[in-house]
């Protein structure tokens, strides 16, 4: 299963106002080939996409929000799940793309290449839904499932090494996606983020 | 800490506008802990170390949130990694409260390297910071810090010693 098959899969299937938080490397230049869009917050670094995307669906119970986390960035920060899983989301879908390795970081083989299973991991920190997809028909039937029971789901999909050829470059850094994430956020909540001014004195 | 110093730290978040706490439980902050998780004026969410407390607060000022970490000086360093990694690297605000163990006048030997790292390493992350050992001046340091750091887009932190935490 190809890890870009599935981003796509994704991609069709997503609401526009589907917020979708990313970790760094290939999956935010793949996402944001795939669904650009300021509902985005791509490029969250090693080991805290899932602290992130907690800290938004908590704070927007009545937004979907959806992380693409791979696995070496999970395993750095496990407990991120326990304590997400404390929160009793109604929110959530927690898609791992478990390619068993650092690929971002030159390819050296992860934990879950060995003996580590991130899904029984979740369902231990109390994740109250994890499941495991190996074929792109368990990952679309898992998938789609999940995006439509509100809960907090957790998905691992098991996925090769490799991304496609000729994906456009990601030219966005941090600053101008909190930006561009924030203008969205205000525009679409009607909240008020960036205050240049703060005058609560 | 002291029921006044408590109660000043409240009123200082409330006014400042500050509604989501994040910490991990410490025992310098247990009373305030105690407090902040029973208001239901905070969304509240506890988390297992200090660095998924940066992101949450990260996550939720994103979201449209006033956020604030409750950090003791040990989980600072801790704390150091994302406030390297997304707060300094997105310019992201976040009010950051600390307990200032190991400061002068702390008898406890094991807290001692803490007054070698905490202020260096504030600096070093482009945090600003108050000292405060008034319970008195708490509330307005507090609010003091919240502007500054929502309009300067980069953590600030109040560090209570004295006689707050006594």
């Amino acid at each position: 299963m190809k890890r870009y098959d599935c981003l796509a899969l994704l991609a069709s299937i997503l609401g526009p106002k589907v917020i979708v938080v990313t970790n760094i490397g290939p999956i935010s230049r793949e996402w944001n080939a795939l669904r650009p869009s300021d509902a985005n917050l791509l490029q969250v670094n090693l080991g805290l996409c899932a602290a992130v995307g907690m800290g938004v669906a908590v704070s927007l119970p009545h937004r979907q929000v959806v992380l693409l986390d791979g696995d070496g960035n999970l395993l750095l920060n496990l407990a991120s799940l326990a304590d997400s899983a404390n929160q009793n989301l109604k929110n959530l879908v927690h898609i791992v793309l478990d390619n068993e390795s650092y690929e971002g970081g030159g390819g050296l083989k992860s934990a879950t290449a060995g003996k580590a299973d991130l899904a029984g991991i979740a369902r231990g920190a109390g994740v109250p839904s994890a499941s495991v997809a190996t074929t792109m028909e368990d990952f679309e039937s898992i998938a789609r499932r999940s995006l439509n029971d509100p809960g907090h789901h957790f998905i691992v999909a098991k996925v090769e090494r490799g991304s496609v050829d000729k994906l456009p470059a990601l030219t966005l850094d941090g600053k101008e996606a909190k930006y561009r994430f924030a203008r969205y956020i205000e525009s679409t909540e009607g909240v008020q983020i960036l205050r240049p001014r703060y005058t609560h004195i | 800490m002291q029921g006044a110093a408590v109660e000043a730290v409240i009123h200082g978040l409330k006014t400042a506008g500050v509604n989501f706490i994040s910490l991990m439980p410490d025992s310098d902050f247990s009373d305030l802990q105690h407090q902040v998780a029973s208001d239901k004026h905070f969304t509240y969410v506890p988390v297992s170390n200090e660095a998924i407390g940066v992101g949450v607060c990260a996550g939720a000022w994103l979201s449209g949130k006033r956020p604030a970490l409750l950090v003791p000086t040990s989980g600072l360093l801790v704390a150091a990694w994302p406030l390297t990694s997304i707060c300094m690297a997105w310019n992201l605000p976040l009010l950051l409260l600390i307990p200032y163990r190991g400061d002068i006048g702390d008898a406890f030997w094991l807290m001692g390297p803490y007054k070698d790292t905490t202020e260096p390493l504030l600096k070093v992350l482009n945090a600003p910071y108050s000292v405060i050992a008034k319970t008195e001046d708490i509330s307005k340091a507090v609010m003091d810090a919240q502007g500054s750091t929502i309009s300067w887009q980069r953590p600030v932190a109040v560090l209570l010693t004295g006689e707050t935490i006594k």
